[in-house]
């Protein structure tokens, strides 16, 4: 029974890391149709600039204080250079353009960074032992940072007036603009949102699965198949997909073998795609988020 | 990527233009392939700095009986497609008359039967037996595995460990290992009660750690290189396990050291003798070669070499010392490789024959265990 709930546990904290990029995705798709490829780099980027600066001699807190700004920035300064010049976005085209920016990306961190895989220390905080169950203090960090980051995004994109206003871009565009909402606007601010949590999720994971230059697009993979479970639109059930995926793949490695955990994620994102492209929960017609 | 992999695998060469530099004149080129980038890097990035390093050393000591040496250095970014690839070139194209590489035993498998069509002799830095058992080509300059089992077995024996666990790396580093402790054990009563596998690049260790845990073995062995290998180290802690745990000679480095942080102390590992040198009796036949390896290696990159660092200067200076005996004919080259005799390296003291091609036996092992951070030399048990 301990080794279930182990397991279990350990899942959810990885899990956690997946839900948060999920929601970089839906983040995004939900305002306009781009499928984001890079949003795991900013997971790597993230972690590995920490790392940077904590090695350089700042402190923990600083460091990653710092850092989530840092890759707001950069996401944001790609949707403005790559992104925003393009006329007629297709999914299909984000895709290519995006797979491109994330190899970019990955050529650019091992330049800066070199090839080896390197881990931020831990927050504080005390490791215990709960029924048979050992539980590191990083992963109550992961859990608890990843449950306020994903119930403030999801608050803001469905009760605050700037998020209604995202979202109706994905919906009625040329409706939006005409009551005067800016799809430009709306992008950017979403790849910025993408930004923010592909930073956080890379900071609080990096003191126990590390990072490194190419841990981004496994990652993001991961990510994009918690995301599709939502239809690639609802971010409650990008979050909840994340947990779910995690707890699966650690139930598969420990109890069938290990060798199939990694492709656990695609064997339910073929599962999703044949029975429910549009997602687990939503209609096809249902209103996105 | 698929399609530059595919192009790549078509650029074949016609037999008849079989690679080799025979020439007497001219610059020597040494090819090697290691694993820079991916699951290897931790073991690549060194063997390259010492590579450069010493190329530049025998170059500026006037290079091979006169002449220079071109270092042709590819990275198969850990892939064994990689590695197959980047020996054809340095093979075929660059002409090379000797290959090293790679790091790992995976892509050493791969670039193998390419060495050996092609008649170039191939020094592996890599651990597996299988990468030149029965191989006229190939050597290599790593402890086999099979030396490294004997070593731990002889440990648990006189530890009086019966039942053992083992966590292995999945890729070919990791391939047959539990097999071996079955067969090197047999005679100490050691069984093999559980096996795990995990992927070099993998994150989460709880599920095999579980799986260890719920066999109760007496020992456990984590048998991979980092940071596979520290964050195994760190989950097998963490879910505190209280059975001694012995790590195999792919943990030799100060990435090993950082990335399993205190989690390491108290571990055991069958390693060579340059990570304990400075505890090391002077008359240790290997004490003068290793001193002046860690001496150039700290003034050239301002950190103690890894023993991956050490495989690459073993395999460098048993090809030059090659070279310098037999000139770059592929035959007498091969035959002088093959001669290496109680030459002391910094894995141990090599003697090649016809039917060993790696040349070490467990006396080039000694247990080391981990104190705060820094490597301490066991003695040993029994």
């Amino acid at each position: 029974m301990s080794d279930l709930l182990q397991l279990v546990f350990s899942g959810l904290a990885q899990g956690a890391v997946y839900g948060l990029i999920a929601l970089g995705f839906v983040a995004i798709f939900a305002v306009r149709e781009i499928v984001n490829l890079a949003q795991g780099e900013y997971a790597a980027l993230a972690g590995l600039s920490a790392i940077s600066a904590v090695t350089a001699g700042v402190p923990l807190l600083p460091a990653v204080v710092l850092v989530v700004p840092m890759v707001v920035m950069v996401a944001v300064l790609i949707e403005r250079l790559c992104i925003a010049p393009i006329r007629k976005m297709t999914p299909l085209l984000s895709i290519i353009l995006t797979l491109g920016i994330s190899t970019a990306l990955k050529a650019i961190m091992l330049l800066i960074w070199g090839p080896q895989a390197r881990g931020l220390p831990a927050f504080p905080g005390r490791d215990i032992v709960l029924a048979g169950v050992s539980i590191r203090s990083q992963e109550l960090w992961i859990l608890g940072i990843s449950a306020v980051v994903g119930a403030a995004v999801v608050w803001a994109y469905e009760h605050t007036l700037l998020g209604k206003a995202m979202r109706a871009c994905a919906e009625q565009p040329v409706a939006a603009r005409l009551v005067g909402i800016s799809p430009r606007m709306a992008t950017m601010i979403a790849f910025g949102v993408a930004g923010f949590v592909g930073a956080v999720a890379g900071l609080v994971g990096s003191p126990i699965y590390f990072s490194s230059w190419d841990y981004g697009l496994g990652l993001g993979l991961k990510g994009f198949v918690a995301a599709t479970l939502g239809g690639l639109v609802s971010l409650r059930v990008a979050l909840f997909g994340g947990l779910l995926l995690g707890v699966l793949e650690n139930l598969v490695a420990g109890y069938i073998d290990t060798g199939y955990r990694d492709a656990v994620a695609f064997l339910v994102l073929l599962l999703v795609l044949l029975v429910r492209p549009q997602g687990l929960v939503l209609k096809a017609s249902a209103a996105r988020v | 990527m698929a399609v530059l992999a595919l192009s790549g695998c078509a650029e074949s060469v016609s037999p008849a233009d079989k690679g080799g530099g025979g020439s007497t004149e001219g610059p020597i080129k040494i090819g090697a392939v290691l694993d820079i980038t991916g699951a290897g890097a931790s073991l690549g990035v060194p063997e390259r700095q010492t590579l450069e390093m010493l190329a530049k050393q025998v170059n500026a000591a006037g290079g091979i009986n006169g002449r220079q040496i071109t270092l042709l250095i590819e990275d198969n970014q850990s892939t064994e497609d990689g590695a197959a690839r980047a020996a054809s070139k340095l093979l075929q194209t660059e002409k090379v008359s000797i290959l090293l590489g790679a790091s790992r035993t995976g892509p050493s498998l791969a670039m193998r039967p390419i060495a050996e069509q092609a008649k170039i002799p191939m020094i592996s830095l890599a651990a597996n037996e299988k990468i030149v058992h029965g191989s006229k080509w190939v050597f290599k300059s790593a402890q086999n595995d099979k030396v490294v089992i004997e070593n731990i077995v002889d440990d648990m024996a006189a530890k009086g460990y019966h039942n053992i666990a083992i966590a292995r790396d999945a890729s070919g580093f990791g391939e047959g290992i539990p097999e071996m402790f079955t067969d090197v054990g047999k005679a100490a009563k050691i069984n093999v009660v559980s096996v795990e596998k995990f992927a070099p690049d993998a994150t989460l260790f709880t599920a095999q750690m579980v799986n260890v845990r719920k066999a109760k073995p007496d020992a456990v062995v984590i048998w991979g290189i980092p940071p596979a290998a520290s964050l195994a180290q760190v989950a097998y802690r963490q879910l505190g396990i209280k059975a001694p745990v012995y790590q195999s000679h792919g943990i030799g480095n100060q990435v090993f050291l950082d990335t399993a942080g205190a989690s390491a102390n108290g571990l055991l590992a069958s390693l060579g003798r340059m990570l304990v040198a400075d505890q090391l009796p002077a008359n240790d036949p290997q004490n003068k070669v290793v001193t002046q390896f860690i001496k150039d290696y700290k003034a050239a990159y301002g950190q103690s070499p890894s023993t991956f660092a050490g495989h690459a200067y073993d395999g460098f200076t048993i090809a030059v010392n090659a070279l310098k005996q037999a000139g770059t004919d592929p035959n007498k080259l091969r035959d002088a490789i093959e001669g290496v005799s109680n030459w002391p390296g910094i894995s141990g003291v090599f003697t090649m024959t016809p039917e060993d091609h790696s040349g070490l036996t467990k006396d080039a092992l000694v247990m080391v265990t981990v104190d705060n951070g820094k490597w301490k030399l066991v003695p040993a048990a029994g």
